[in-house]
């Protein structure tokens, strides 16, 4: 009986060996196993002929052996329909190269909008609000609040588009703001000190548009008023900006500019990301990228905050976004980013 | 501004230092400095030459071949000059010279060329050609410079004959608007002395002796917008052409020199920035009056051109006419000519915000108003007059003063002192600046420092008190700009212990580009905000309810836009040709006539318009005739990204550019913040769009004041244990019909009724006419148990009955 049951199991694993699908896997567990007339079965049925004690022994053996052979016959079983699923899923294979139908549009941002949130994202993880001002802005705030009185040469600078019926002589000139600094003195009036922001927003210029002038144009102005903020201040911001923007070998020139609402006014340069400093067409050659204008808060315009600048006093500096988008994406004509021209826009 | 570093080198020793250096150092201190062009360099290889024969072209009717000779050899050139003729003087660029074709253009390097068959080695130059046309303008675009008057060596280098073999910094002129002491040489050297830490030379001049012969006397009308006014006599003068050395300083700085005596005041101007006028004395009768114009008063000015004043211009007249627009130009009347053998020198200080206002009405910008409206220093007109009179007394030896010094003045200037504690440079920059830095810096500016009780009691020089340096801020960029700004190490913010506040509007703005752009395919454009006339008419609308700009820089676009749609439908209108589908979007501000916004001030009443943040959506696609429905589905995405419920109503109120049967007000907490619609086909028409337009529009600003108030609340339910079930329910209903309706009136059927969807919605053949069929989802469900299938039938059965009864329906 024993040797009957080893023989069994080494005819079903020489078997296997020869099967190669499961027609002839499922013949095979059948003549071994079949309920009917499974050789293996009929062992077990011609137990119950045995003595109690040799029904015990051999009992269990040929259970062992049934274990065995299932098991062996389950793994056979595996690995044929893994077998079977590999040739059957290469028929299903697909142009890998091909993209997905049906096309859909995407959505693009504008470039100004890209640039913008990245540099808000950037001011709020350092602590500063994001305010939004009027883009029809009076004359007192554009200009007077910030220590530019009227007949002041500063107003020449910036050629302004007045409000019909709000014109310059007017009793109440109305502006299309020159400069998102127009947001300084309300915000100063409305937040008080200790106060950090930054506007970014919608400028606007009487200015003939050409491939480097548009006459709407955007800027982002910040500003920081605290009881001890310094001019060294001042420059750690335009260098963390410096570095967010262009990486962390740019460095940061300063140096002397004049603006009536700040007192010392700089501008500040960055180094040309494009070249590193060496000198190309986009910087003119000079390696460095005019980008900031800042400088320590003018008093006179604390005072029109309703800020004491004898406790007080602060810092404040102006981006011009539309430029670093240009720079940004190597843009060559102003004009296409109000265009609306979607062969433009659908690029970023 | 042009500076000349020679000149500089007069006032302060720069050995073994380099233009270049200077002009850098002056960046970084000081001023913008352009450019720095050495003068010699764009002339090298450009020599003078003489024509030895010039005869036509055989092949060219235009052309002639020159025979040049130039010294070392004779040079065959072709050259199309007008006026080229034998025995002439010319400049001649020599192979390897650069020049620049017409004035215009790249500097192109000249080599041996064949021109229609006749070889030409080098070309006989127009002025413009050799960046020379402003020392030597043009009369026509064909004309060679003609040096035949001036008797050069031939064969010399052309800068060593002009004396070119300076540098010349060129200055921003914004970077100097509030430097009225820098438009002057002496002044720049002033800084430059400081920059080096080396000594200013002092200036010197001579005092005027003066004469009796001349009764010379001047009267200020108002000392307000003259505060001094200085005069002399001389006579005996003899009118000709300046010396060599003066006419070259003037070159070398693009003044043309005209004679002796206006070249010694352009000389004195450029070297002190102060301003002067000469006038010939036999033109001036009896007194010079320093007053305003009479309305309409005209001058001849020196410009060749009638000036129309008013009673606002500051003239300088005697008793029958007008010399001169005070501190702009002088008249052609009283102009120094050859004739001339009498003067009167003026040096005087006019008011700035006056001489700005005139000469920007006049559209007249002279060298003298740009200086002057900087607001000068009235002590520089006395050095200014001494210097112009010893130069003449130099020019012309017979000449003589020949009247007392005219001094007419009053006027005090604000030179402090300013008190301030040593610390506050620090306090201001962050960094401590030694002390004998600090006053070393002070005082080698001109200021005068003396000590009180710890503090410093600073003592401003007249040329810095006039609107330039008032308080201890300004002194403290003194002192930075000159210790150096890169000298300065930046500190960082500490971090605030409150966050910064949020601004729910640019939230909301963000929000919606993100569900726009990211959920739905839309682009977002950026338009101008000024739209034309014609755009507002062919929306129908009416020009008065638009803001107006009073200077628009073009008069086509002169109106500020009160909604986002015109520029919008115009890029449709631009862009669907080149796509089958436009999606596009723009977030921004629009400008509203009859409400009003923020206070024009802290204090007053006025009050600026309103400006609302609005973002219209808008979209046309070749194929699409129900555009509204991509609307339709922007604001639902809109609303569910920002976890808002809306409603959409019928609005009695149709603008006319709006669809009357696709309109709907979208209303949020029971107001109305925006409009989906079709725009009206008729006004697509018009504006030139042959496919149907969606456009959605939302009052961003309207909603963030509305939501401000809400509260975040969680809406999180636990989900049912239990089993839903699901039944779908179809019926016919008159097209009239609302889809509003039908949902409140099912969804109040029953509690168990979770959720109530349509799905489908048909019209067509094959129902009715006037007809539609309504495909609803309704999902049962009980959180406490297993619902049984007769109580839905029951619930279902009302529904249908409901339907029937109260929308006429038919179940399908």
């Amino acid at each position: 009986m024993q040797s009957k049951l080893e023989q069994l199991k080494s005819e079903v694993l020489l078997a296997l060996k020869s099967i190669k699908n499961k027609a002839n896997l499922e013949e095979l567990e059948n003549k071994i196993l079949g309920r009917k007339n499974g050789e293996l079965t009929n062992i077990m049925k011609g137990l119950k002929d045995l003595t109690d004690d040799e029904r015990k022994i051999v009992g269990q053996l040929a259970n062992e052996a049934k274990l065995e052979i299932e098991a062996v016959l389950q793994t056979k079983k595996i690995q044929l329909s893994q077998a079977d699923w590999q040739t059957n899923l290469e028929k299903e294979r697909l142009d890998i190269t091909q993209p997905a139908l049906p096309k859909i549009e995407y959505g693009h941002f504008h470039p100004n909008t890209i640039v913008q949130n990245d540099l808000e994202n950037l001011f709020n993880s350092m602590g500063f609000m994001v305010l939004d001002g009027s883009e029809i802005e009076s004359d007192y705030y554009n200009f007077t609040a910030l220590n530019i009185p009227e007949s002041h040469p500063a107003r020449d600078m910036q050629d302004t588009f007045y409000v019909k019926n709000h014109e310059v002589d007017s009793e109440t000139p109305w502006v299309m703001r020159t400069q998102t600094s127009a947001m300084q003195v309300r915000a100063l009036q409305k937040y008080g000190a200790p106060i950090r922001a930054i506007v970014p927003g919608k400028c606007f210029r009487n200015e003939a548009t050409d491939v480097r002038h548009e006459h709407t144009f955007y800027q982002l102005e910040g500003f920081v008023v605290g009881e001890n903020i310094t001019f060294a201040h001042l420059k750690g911001v335009l260098e963390t900006v410096a570095k967010h923007l262009y990486g962390e070998d740019t460095k940061v020139k300063l140096r002397p500019k004049y603006y009536p609402f700040v007192e010392p006014g700089i501008n500040g340069e960055v180094t040309c990301f494009l070249c590193k400093g060496n000198g190309c067409r986009v910087c003119k050659n000079t390696g460095w990228l005019e980008i900031f204008g800042a400088g320590m808060i003018h008093p006179n315009v604390l005072k029109q905050g309703n800020i004491d600048p004898s406790k007080y006093q602060g810092f404040a500096f102006g981006l011009g976004l539309t430029r670093l988008v240009m720079l940004k994406y190597g843009i060559e004509d102003i004009r296409h980013l109000e265009s609306g021209d979607l062969k433009f826009l659908k690029q970023f | 501004m042009l500076i000349s570093y020679n000149w500089l080198k007069k006032y302060v020793s720069l050995s073994a230092v380099e233009a270049k250096e200077v002009a850098e150092k002056l960046k970084a201190s000081t001023v913008e400095v352009e450019s720095l062009q050495d003068q010699g360099e764009l002339l090298q290889n450009i020599v003078i030459g003489k024509v030895v024969s010039a005869e036509k072209h055989s092949n060219a009717d235009k052309l002639k071949l020159c025979k040049v000779d130039i010294g070392s050899e004779e040079l065959q050139i072709v050259c199309g000059g007008s006026n080229v003729r034998e025995g002439m003087l010319v400049a001649v660029a020599k192979v390897g010279a650069k020049v620049q074709w017409h004035g215009e253009g790249m500097l192109i390097e000249l080599k041996p060329t064949k021109i229609r068959g006749e070889e030409s080695f080098g070309m006989i130059c127009a002025s413009t050609e050799i960046g020379l046309g402003e020392l030597f303008p043009i009369k026509d675009e064909k004309e060679i410079l003609d040096l035949t008057d001036k008797n050069y060596k031939i064969g010399l280098p052309l800068a060593e004959v002009l004396g070119l073999n300076d540098w010349v910094l060129e200055i921003d002129n914004k970077s100097l608007s509030n430097r009225g002491d820098l438009w002057g040489h002496y002044g720049m050297a002033r800084e430059v002395a400081v920059l080096y830490n080396r000594d200013l030379q002092k200036y010197e001049t001579k005092k005027i002796l003066p004469g009796k012969d001349f009764k010379l006397n001047v009267e200020i009308a108002d000392y307000k917008w003259c505060s001094r006014y200085m005069a002399v006599a001389i006579s005996d003068i003899k009118v000709g052409a300046s010396p060599v050395w003066l006419q070259e300083k003037l070159m070398t700085l693009g003044h043309h020199p005209i004679n002796n005596i206006v070249d010694i005041t352009n000389y004195v101007m450029l070297d002190l920035g102060q301003p002067m006028h000469a006038f010939d004395a036999d033109k001036v009768e009896e007194k010079i009056v320093v007053r305003t114009a009479k309305a309409g008063e005209k001058i001849l000015a020196l410009d060749k051109k009638v000036y129309q004043l008013n009673e606002n211009d500051l003239v300088i007249a005697d008793n029958k006419k007008i010399l001169a627009i005070a501190g702009v130009m002088g008249g052609m009347e009283s102009a120094i000519e050859n004739s001339t053998t009498s003067i009167i020198f003026e040096s005087a200080n006019f008011n700035a915000i006056n001489i700005r206002k005139t000469s920007t009405r006049l559209n007249l910008r002279s060298d003298s108003s740009i200086r002057f409206e900087k607001s000068l220093d009235p002590n520089m007109c006395e050095i200014a007059l001494q210097k112009a009179v010893e130069l003449v007394l130099e020019c012309c030896p017979e000449s003589k003063v020949v009247s007392k010094v005219v001094d007419e003045n009053n006027f005090s200037l604000p030179v402090g002192p300013i008190e301030i504690s040593l610390d506050i440079f620090e306090k201001k920059l962050g960094i401590v600046i030694p002390e004998k830095d600090i006053l070393n810096i002070l005082e080698r500016l001109g200021f005068e420092i003396k000590s009180k009780k710890g503090n410093l009691l600073v003592f401003i020089p007249t040329w810095r008190a006039v609107k330039d340096v008032s308080i201890a801020e300004d002194l403290v960029e003194e002192v930075a700009r000159f210790y150096g700004y890169n000298n300065i190490i930046s500190a960082s913010l500490k971090l605030d212990n409150k966050p910064p506040l949020i601004n729910p509007l640019r939230k909301i703005e963000k929000n919606i580009a993100v569900t726009l752009v990211k959920g739905l395919g839309y682009s977002e454009v950026d338009n101008y905000s000024f739209i034309s006339e014609s755009q507002i008419v062919k929306m129908g609308d009416s020009l008065e309810k638009y803001l107006e700009l009073d200077n628009p820089l073009s008069k086509e676009r002169p109106y500020l836009r009160r909604n986002l749609l015109p520029n919008l439908l115009e890029n449709i209108k631009n862009n669907i040709e080149n796509y089958s589908e436009v999606k596009i979007f723009e977030i921004g501000k629009v400008f509203s006539v009859h409400q009003t916004g923020a206070r024009v001030d802290a204090n007053g009443d006025h009050l600026l318009p309103r400006q609302d943040t609005w973002v219209a959506a808008v979209c046309a696609a070749k194929k699409d005739e129900a555009p509204f429905w991509q609307v339709r589905r922007a604001l639902e995405c809109i609303f569910f990204e920002l976890k808002v419920d809306f409603e959409t109503l019928l609005t009695d109120v149709v603008l006319s550019w709006e669809h009357p049967a696709r309109l709907a007000a979208v209303s949020i907490l029971g107001k109305i913040v925006g409009i989906i619609c079709e725009i009206n086909p008729f006004t697509s028409q018009s504006l030139g769009i042959d496919q149907r337009v969606g456009a959605l529009q939302l009052n961003l600003s309207a909603i963030s004041e509305l939501l401000e108030k809400q509260s975040d609340k969680s809406t999180y339910k636990p989900s049912s244990e239990y089993p839903e079930v699901v039944r779908d329910l179809a019926f016919l209903v008159k097209k009239e019909v609302g889809h509003e309706n039908i949902l409140q009136a099912i969804q109040k059927t029953s509690e168990l009724l979770k959720k109530v969807e349509l799905f489908d919605i048909y019209e067509g053949d094959k129902i009715g006419e006037g007809y539609k069929s309504m495909a609803f989802r309704l999902v049962f469900a009980d959180n406490t148990r297993t619902l049984v299938a007769v109580e839905v039938d029951a619930i279902m059965q009302k529904i249908k009955t409901m339907i029937k009864k109260e929308f006429a329906g038919e179940i399908r």
